[in-house]
Order: C-alpha cells, then structure tokens, then sequence
C-alpha cells in the first residue's frame, strides 16, 4: 500500500487505472491537464500497457477513445469544460449509438473561472447529449466515481460523463492506493452497420432506446449510495433542507458538522443525470422549503420542477455567476435559514468588514502578465512597431496576456484567431477598405484548430498576417509536448511535423521563419509580409515566430545571456513597461527611473532592442 | 482532531508549492489527513498566489474566510490580501522587517480580532545565507520556532533534511536553524 499527497487529477488517474482503462486520450486544458501525465506515471510504474496519447484536440480525443469503446475496451478521454465544446458534435451522438467497452468522459468544470473563458457546466452539457453525469465531492470520491462509471457504462452500453471541478483537480489530499487492474480485454469490433453507422431511421430508433435506457438509470440513481443519499428520518417533517451535489456538498458538510447542524436535512446529489426522481420526491416531500446549491448552473434547480419550494439561483438565493466559495455559502445558508424562520448557522458578515479593510490598503495589483523572457513578448513588441494600426485577433493560450501590450484585440475561443482575421477582413473589404490585420496563435492551437479556418481564408481570398507563436510547447497548460518535436507523452518518440509544411499545404505561398529575440529583423519581416497581403498578386502571408519557452527549455532557451543595467540617460518616459511590459523592469519610485530586479531577470537581453533612449545597456 | 488550516500566501516563484509539500509530508509522515487547494494555469501567472491546507478530517480543500488558524505570507502585501481568511485569534506570519509590521492601517483590526501578528525579514536573511531562493524555507521555520499547531519544529526539520537535494541539504538546514532561531528570540 503507497500513501500520497495526490492531486485530484491524480486521484482520477489512479481511478482510472483501478477501473482497468486501457485507452486513455486527452488535450490539454487547465484544469485538467495533470490527469494523462499522471496516468502515465503510475501505469509505467505499474507495467501497465496502458495506450495513452495528447490528441491534437479534443475532439480527435474524442473519436479516438469512442473507437476503442465500441470495439470492446475500456476508454477514457479527458479534457476541460470549453474542450467539450469541441468535442460536443462526437458527444452528442455518442449516447445514441453506445459502446461495448466502458467509455468515460471527463470534462473539468472552472467555476470562477480561474483560467477559462466561461464558467459552464458540463452537467448541462450532459443533458443536452443524453450521458449520465457525476459530479465528484473530494480527490477520494472522484476517484471512486470513475470506476462505478465505467462499470454504468459497460452495463447501459452509454457513454458516462464525469465532471470534476476545479477544486477537485487542482485540490490535493492523501491517498491510499495497492495494485491496479490488468485489464487484458483484445480490441474485437463487430460490425454491425444499423448501429455504428446508423441512418436517421436507425438514430430514431436509437433515440427511443436510449431514453428507456435512462428511466432505468434514474431508478439506480435513486438508491447509489453513498453518491446519492440522503439523511431525512422517515415520517419527520422539515421546515428546511439542502439539495447540494458536487464540491459545496462538501462545504456544506463541513459547515453543518462545524455548526452542529443536524437539524437539516441534506440531499446530495453525486449522480445528478438522469435525474433520481425517486430519491428526490423523498426529500422534497419531506421539506417545506429546500435550498438548491450547485455549481455553476441550475441544472438541479430545473429538474427539482417545485417552484413554490425550491429556493436557489431562481429565487435569487444563490449567485448566477461565480464560485461558490466557502464564505458565500455560509452567507446563501444563512440569508435562506433566515428567511425561513430557522436559525442561521452564524451571525458572520461571510468576512466582509475584512475584505473592504483589504481592499482599502491599494495593494499592489498583480494582473497576468508573460513570464521574463518570454518570446511572446518580443513577437508582440515587434508586431505592434511595424503595424500599430492593425487589428490583432488572437487565441488562446500564455499569449492572450498579449493584451497587456495592446497586441490582443479580440479572444473568442481556440482557432478564432485566425477565422475572426477573415472575417474582420470580409467586413471591412465590403466597404472598399483594406484593413490590416494581424493573428496571432500559437503552435499547439494551430495545430488544434487553425488549420481549417486557414484553409478557408486561403481559398476565400481573404487577406491578412497569421504569426504562429511557436516555442515547442503547449505552455500554459503545463509544459505539455509540442507535435512539431513529435515527442509524445509517455516519452517515446512521435512522428514531427513541421508547421511550414501544413502552413504550405493551406495554401499559402508567403512563409518566412523569425526569431523573435531579434526585434529589428522580425519588425522588418512583419513590414515585408505586409506588402505581400496588400500585394493584388499577394495573398495571407505567415510569419513564424519561433523560440523555445524559457520556463520549458530553461537555459536553452537563452543561448547568449546578457547581464543588464539601466544607465542614467532613462528619463523614466516609460515606454519599457507599457510596450515591454517584462516583471524584471521596475520603476523604482526613488530614483524615477526603471531598475531591473536581478531575482527575475532571466538575461535573455531583449530589452538592450527596446529603450528608446538607449539606456538599458550590457552592465 | 479538529480541523487545522494554513493558508500560505505569496508571490509566483517563491516556491509555494515546495512550503505547501514541507507541511504536508510532515503532516503525512504524522499520520494526518491532509487536503489542500492550488493555483495554476492563467491563474498562476497573476502573481499574488495562495495555497490552503486542512490538516485534520475536513471535506472541502477551501479554507472558508474567517476560518485560517495560521496565515503564513512571503509576501509583506500578500499577507494583507489574505488576512480575511485568517480567524478570531488566528496567527499571522510575514517576510517583513519586523520593526515596522504591521502596516498601522490593519493593527486595530488584528487587535479586534485577537491575531496575533509576527515577522521576519525572510528573504534578507536566505539571500545574506546565499540561497535568495528560500524564502519559502525562511518562512517555514520561522513559523515553526512558535510550537503553534500539530507540526513541531523537529518533524517539520526532518522533512527539509529528507526532501532536499543532496547539493541543497545543508544550505536548506542552515536557512531554517537560523530562522528558526530568529523566531525563538521573538517568543
């Protein structure tokens, strides 16, 4: 028996392996991107003959662990709550057409959100393609959760979603764990074209089938102890209960415990969809009134159907937007309790004299910002010099921090950057305008989804820059490896491909290759490829701006280092912090003028480009 | 055993997550459970970073505000930031010159609410030792000279000497004798 202080999303691996999961993909996106490195790690440390892959993105993740299902395996793929969206056309089918083997999705949710762009809930999206939901109160439930799922899988022929929050993958707790599963099930598809390719006719029929299928689950549902449970005394009447699922169930949990609250009822609902009716009725006929408190959507809420009962984010009980942290739940029990002429657990103002004393004080404001070092900022500064009147769409990834440096105009989703270039393109050429307009993307979103929309601004004819950012990694997600290396996850080797070929093979005939450390000549490339997009003869032109990660590849990544200092010819005009923007430049309040703080400084010598008054020299 | 909460705050690249591994292996090697809550992705790019620790038998990672037995900062304004988490007679330990903590503007509030306030020059003191590198460290055994919660100085030693890299163990062990005994003279 081993002992770690795990991370959620190292539990979950652990419940995957337990489970017998034999093929497990996944693309990379906080918070759940610690899940497939860590099968790695224990299925190597195991002996497992584990399958294990970064797809290129989650759909293809997707698809592929989808295949192994029906061909009789157990498969996971995993990914976050925005990578469900683009999985989501796979996923909506998914549960119609079934699988053989146990087929587990989970897509982890960012309340908050914390490092996101919206804070859905995947539950909603489980509702929406027919898949049985769980919904993980701990590191240790989550774990568990996988294993029932697989096993609700294997035993429904469906799809199982499972949707950890944030504060489940990125929590850590101590867990126990022995040996794990030898699952030794052989890859045997059996074709069977009504099902696997089925027409609409068949979908229909599918549809029907999967429907009784989930008045069945709702029964299980009803009595999954300890998923689904609840703690009302049979024939007692409550003026008051709580109807919780997830991560506040457990704040819930430790509130009622820490308060001695007993006296509420508390329905917790770990297997939300289908939705255990039976379980439900129980509760609520017990209640007078009932408090829903879930994250981030109503999915409960909605399917609880008593309005007169049901307090939560419809009665305005509950806050629509948000995570529901410790403090504001105590505050939403409290304002309910109250309302329902029920002692409130605490006179506590949920810590706001102390919040408004600390926001008084002006505390420093510490905004996201690229690291020192980072070539992004280098490729930023140069685009805004040669053209500071484009438009700059941009993706996601470390780069939207670009914003700070007024290079990121407009962030949409995963593959927008370059799509929105066509389209501000398309727009304003209606109007006889000849907009400049420069993408940006990185190396692993391209891969991800930029492909098509360059495609289609090549054969549309439409005309701007797409620099793709390329520093041989997937940054922000954790230093995940990039396809152009062809490394793989579990260290073997991958076949590379590199970017200037699939660049090419879109169509586009203007590729030039920069470093970005060198400012002068990628200022003067963007210019040069500017000419080419406005050339009637030109076309899209594709810079790529390429240079390891300093935080990835460390000191390779800084071949010469330079130490800096700042001379007394800064006149403090600034320019270095608002269009550099690197942490190591400081303005020291004293002198008035910029200091580099040599704890940060990575050396890599980009400033000595950038001072205009030529007073960041070699010290 | 009742619930013991740390919150640990401070800056990126300060090493919270090494602090939050010195607390938690010992709490580990006690026989604790333990849960804790992190910051990463975009979020950890911010700068201000925190992490919660629950030694004892809790369910959620989150430490709720008003909740914190010990706030422990690397970060003179990070401890500020933080201070709603810290509860009625709660205690607060902060890399910052000691003479003039606590900023004059929260002092009637910590008094208010019994905290009791102490700090060191962390980050002087590891960078005058050589390693500017272990605030972290400094900051751990600071703490730990005030024999407050479950993890005694000893045990919490132990785990610097077994986790440290070869090349680092001695410097490490310098760092937290010395602040450990700067703590000492405060008690």
């Amino acid at each position: 028996m081993k002992e770690e202080f795990l991370l959620g999303n190292g539990a979950i691996a652990i419940g995957l392996l337990e489970a017998g999961c034999q093929i497990m993909t996944s693309y990379p996106g906080t918070p759940s991107s610690e899940i497939l490195p860590e099968v790695v790690r224990f299925s190597k440390a195991a002996n497992l003959n584990t399958g294990i892959e970064w797809s290129v993105n989650e759909k293809v993740a997707f698809d592929n662990a989808f295949a192994a299902a029906i061909s009789g395996k157990r498969a996971a793929c995993c990914m976050k709550m925005v990578g469900l969206n683009v999985a989501a056309d796979s996923f909506m089918s998914a549960a119609y057409i079934g699988n053989i083997g146990g087929l587990v999705i989970i897509s982890c949710d960012d309340p908050g959100p914390h490092s996101s762009q919206t804070e859905q809930d995947s539950r909603m999206m489980a509702r929406l393609g027919k898949v049985p939901v769980f919904d993980p109160s701990s590191p240790e439930e989550a774990r568990a959760m996988i294993k029932t799922a697989f096993d609700l899988s294997e035993e429904f022929e469906v799809p199982v979603l499972v949707r950890p929050a944030i504060r489940i993958c990125h929590a850590r707790q101590n867990i126990k764990y022995d040996k794990f599963e030898t699952n030794l099930t052989k890859a045997d598809f059996k074709k069977e074209p009504t099902r696997w390719a089925s027409t609409p006719k068949f979908r229909f029929i599918q549809h029907k089938a999967l429907n009784e299928k989930h008045i069945k689950i709702s029964e299980k549902f009803s009595s999954l102890t300890p998923y689904n449970t609840h703690n009302i005394a049979k024939g007692i009447n409550y003026p008051f209960g709580v109807v919780t699922g997830g991560v506040p169930s457990s704040v819930i949990k430790d509130l009622f415990e820490e308060y001695e609250r007993d006296d509420i009822p508390v329905l917790k609902l770990g297997a939300p969809y289908p939705f255990p009716e039976k379980l439900a009725d129980e509760f609520m006929d017990a209640c007078d009134k009932v408090l829903v408190i879930e994250e981030t959507d109503t999915v409960i809420e909605y399917m609880l159907r008593d309005k007169q009962k049901t307090l939560g984010r419809l009665s305005g009980h509950v806050p629509m937007e948000g995570e529901l942290l410790p403090e504001k739940i105590e505050g939403i029990l409290n304002k309910a309790l109250s309302d329902c002429k029920t002692a409130p657990l605490s006179d506590y103002d949920s810590g706001m004299e102390a919040f408004s004393l600390v926001g008084g004080l002006e505390l420093p404001i510490r905004k996201p910002t690229l690291c020192p070092g980072c070539p992004h900022r280098s490729s930023f500064y140069s685009i805004r010099k040669a053209l500071p009147k484009a438009i700059f769409t941009s993706d996601i990834g470390c780069y939207t921090l670009g914003s700070n440096l007024g290079v990121v105009d407009t962030v949409l989703d995963m593959g927008a950057g370059i799509t929105m270039a066509s389209g501000f393109w398309n727009a304003y050429i209606q109007d006889d305008v000849k907009k400049p307009i420069v993408a940006t993307m990185g190396d692993s979103t391209f891969f991800h989804s930029g492909t098509t929309g360059l495609i289609n601004a090549v054969y549309n004819n439409s005309r701007f820059i797409l620099v793709i950012l390329d520093n041989y990694i997937t940054a922000m997600t954790g230093m995940q490896p990039a396809i152009t290396q062809g490394d793989r996850v579990d260290g073997s080797k991958g076949n590379p491909i590199a970017l200037e070929t699939i660049v090419k093979g879109c169509g586009v005939e203007y590729i030039k290759v920069v470093d970005p450390y060198d400012t002068k000549n990628m200022i003067s490339v963007v210019k040069e490829a500017y000419e080419h997009v406005n050339d009637p003869d030109g076309g899209i032109a594709v810079v790529i701006a390429r240079h390891p990660c300093v935080i990835g590849f460390k000191d390779a990544a800084i071949p010469e280092k330079f130490e800096v200092k700042v001379t007394d010819e800064c006149n403090d005009c600034g320019f270095c912090h608002q269009r550099f923007e690197c942490p190591a430049l400081y303005r020291d309040e004293k002198t008035e003028m910029t200091q580099i703080n040599p704890v940060l400084c990575v050396q890599c010598g980009v400033c000595l480009q950038i001072c205009p008054q030529g007073a960041i020299v070699i010290a | 055993m009742k619930t013991v909460n740390f919150v640990l705050s401070g800056l990126g690249g300060q090493g919270i997550l090494f602090m939050t591994k010195i607390f938690a292996t010992t709490a580990l090697n006690k026989g604790y459970n333990i849960l804790g809550a992190e910051t990463h992705g975009m979020a950890q790019r911010g700068g201000s970073v925190v992490s919660h620790l629950r030694i004892g038998d809790a369910r959620s990672s989150l430490i709720r505000a008003g909740a914190a037995d010990f706030l422990i900062s690397m970060d003179e304004s990070e401890s500020y930031r933080y201070l709603p988490y810290l509860k009625k007679g709660g205690k607060l330990f902060a890399n910052a010159p000691s003479n003039a903590f606590p900023d004059e503007r929260v002092a009637a509030f910590l008094d208010r609410m019994q905290i009791e306030p102490f700090a060191m020059e962390a980050s002087k003191t590891a960078m005058d030792l050589g390693s500017p590198k272990s605030t972290n460290l400094a900051m751990i055994a600071f703490y730990s000279a005030f024999g407050v919660g479950p993890l005694s100085a000893d045990d919490l030693r132990a785990t610097v000497d077994d986790i440290s890299p070869g090349p680092f163990k001695e410097k490490n062990l310098k760092i937290f004798d010395t602040c450990h005994e700067t703590g000492r003279k405060m008690v």
